[in-house]
């Protein structure tokens, strides 16, 4: 537990003693910022309600490119540098140093999505916002990504360079997320149209999120979203593992 | 402490340890000898858990490096290869999280951190961030990393690459003293070094384990065949006939410069001409300058061990010679 918890801090100090945590953090305040004043000024423009949740929508499709950048260094950087014979020759198991890189990157997003939070707060302020809906929202969004992330983990572990993870990610995260449009393309009447449909369109993120979104928890999509970070997690050890088999 | 069984290792197209065993006593100082590529490397990531043996098995501190890697690595202070490091941290706050990782308790750590940066020289450095400082820094940082936790076992691949003369002097008195106490294993392709700090060296080539012993019995079981050096001035007639008389000398070269002619005469096993020659100089009554006993160095052994196939005779196919350590 005490090595779960050095593992961690450890990978969190990384993000911040890097610029990219700041990038990203300027960024995301900057874009995020931007959409909350256009919607803002839309809604009194034309007197319509205000809804947050768009916002958190737009939100998750940034962070779907965002979670590359923050993914990519998690195991390739460790391989590129060397330090993963330091780090597996202490006495540390494979899943305690998986667990907890993938804990870092998680709370990294958190910390993250914190100044979102403040605009939450002031949209409420001069409006109306759901706060339970905005609540499961977030919560969504935290699964949605915990799903990305532990595929990017997994990329990542696999690739010595963090470029190719990062962009490995990339492709593999948009593919997920353009799964349901893909799914409407595909004929339907051949043999392989309704199975691939099927796949298609339950393996798309944003399609669960609408539920979280509208404030719904729904059973399904919470265990899909987990088994998918459990699962990837799991072949993330394995991974780690496999030089013990080679 | 150590205990090595019949270790082959192979990777894809190359064999990079074959069929090596050997024990290390509980505070020995082992010193690895071989050219790059001899497979040092490997045998050291072996032994650390860092990855499994084909075939062969190892137990370090009475525990299986495979079955039991956790214990294994509790109890081993490791230098990898190129010194990897967390260029983003600070000197001290990665020795902190090291030793966290190794179970210090927090009451201890800083305590033990401290002594880790006393003994490797790295109060200057210490709150310096690791990938600003120098490379003989970066190398004792590594050091200390592998000391930190107190380890009954300490191995170390190449510590002393990319130091100064002075900075060498420095750890190889460390070593020294941590060998007090400890087992210590190093790799070096340095003879000098191992010569002063191990009690006990395996030269290992070609994946094989080709000497087991002290410096000075290796070099002792290779100068079978001593040579002598023999340098007489004046006339030299007569000396090659008499020096053919002697028996058990094998071959005889000689030189000349001016009037002083030196002869480098080859025995043969083990024997030590040097009375009968003395004596038929006297008979003879040459103008001797120099009897001696050519001192063979652990360089010369070295190299009678690991070049003598090298380039004689190829790699047998399907086992290139060049492996990856």
């Amino acid at each position: 537990m005490r090595n779960l918890a050095a593992l961690v801090r450890r990978e969190l100090g990384v993000y911040f003693v890097s610029p990219m945590a700041y990038i990203i953090l300027t960024g995301l305040i900057l874009v995020f910022g931007l959409m909350f004043w256009t919607e803002m000024g839309a809604a009194s423009d034309f007197a319509m309600p205000f809804s947050f949740d768009r916002l958190l929508a737009t939100l998750a499709a940034i962070l779907v490119f965002v979670a590359p950048l923050i993914t990519m260094r998690l195991i390739a950087e460790e391989k590129n540098r060397g330090t993963i014979e330091t780090l597996m020759t202490a006495p540390v198991t494979d899943g305690q140093v998986v667990v907890a890189k993938f804990a870092a990157a998680l709370l990294f997003l958190m910390y993250l999505l914190l100044p979102t939070v403040a605009h939450a707060f002031l949209a409420a302020k001069y409006g109306t916002v759901d706060a339970p809906a905005t609540a499961t929202g977030y919560l969504g969004l935290i699964l949605m990504c915990s799903a990305v992330f532990s595929i990017g983990l997994f990329i990542s572990s696999l690739c010595s360079s963090q470029v190719t993870a990062g962009v490995v990610t990339f492709v593999v995260s948009f593919l997920l997320i353009l799964s349901s449009l893909i799914a409407d393309r595909v004929p339907a009447d051949t043999w392989y149209g309704r199975p691939a449909r099927a796949v298609l369109e339950r393996i798309d993120p944003f399609k669960y999120l609408e539920d979280f979104l509208r404030g719904i928890i729904d059973t399904r999509p919470v265990i899909y979203l987990l088994s998918v970070t459990v699962f990837f997690i799991f072949l993330t050890v394995r991974v780690l593992e496999s030089r013990r088999w080679r | 402490m150590i205990e090595v069984r019949n270790i082959t290792k192979v990777f894809p197209g190359a064999v990079a340890v074959r069929d090596v065993s050997f024990a290390v006593a509980s505070g020995e100082i082992v010193g690895f000898l071989g050219p790059n590529g001899a497979g040092k490397s490997t045998l050291m990531r072996i032994l650390t858990g860092y990855i499994p043996p084909t075939t062969g098995s190892a137990t370090v501190a009475g525990f299986d490096v495979l079955r039991h890697s956790l214990e294994v690595r509790r109890r081993v202070g490791y230098l990898p290869e190129n010194n990897p490091l967390y260029p983003e941290m600070r000197v001290e706050e990665y020795l902190e999280f090291r030793a966290t990782l190794w179970g210090v308790p927090r009451k201890q750590r800083a305590a033990a951190v401290g002594e880790a940066v006393q003994k490797c020289g790295l109060g200057p450095v210490r709150h310096r961030i690791v990938g600003h400082i120098s490379k003989g820094y970066r190398q004792r940082l590594g050091l200390a990393d592998a000391i930190v936790h107190d380890p009954q076992i300490i191995i170390l691949d190449e510590p002393t690459i990319g130091l100064d003369p002075n900075q060498v002097r420095q750890v190889r008195d460390l070593i020294r003293e941590l060998g007090r106490q400890r087992t210590v294993i190093l790799s070096t392709h340095i003879l000098s070094e191992v010569e002063k700090m191990c009690g006990r060296v395996l030269i290992i080539h070609g994946g094989r384990l080709v000497a087991d012993g002290s410096p000075s019995e290796i070099v002792n079981r290779l100068t079978a065949t001593g040579r002598v050096r023999l340098e007489i001035r004046g006339t030299a007639n007569g000396v090659q006939e008499q020096l053919k008389q002697v028996p058990g000398i094998a071959h005889v070269t000689e030189r000349c410069e001016g009037d002083v002619h030196t002869y480098l005469i080859e025995a043969g096993h083990g024997r030590d001409v040097r009375p009968e020659l003395f004596r038929r100089a006297a008979r003879s009554s040459w103008e001797v300058l120099e009897l001696s006993l050519e001192r063979v160095t652990l360089e010369d052994a070295f190299a009678e061990l690991t070049e003598g196939e090298r380039g004689a005779k190829p790699a047998p196919a399907g086992q290139p010679s060049e492996v990856r350590t």
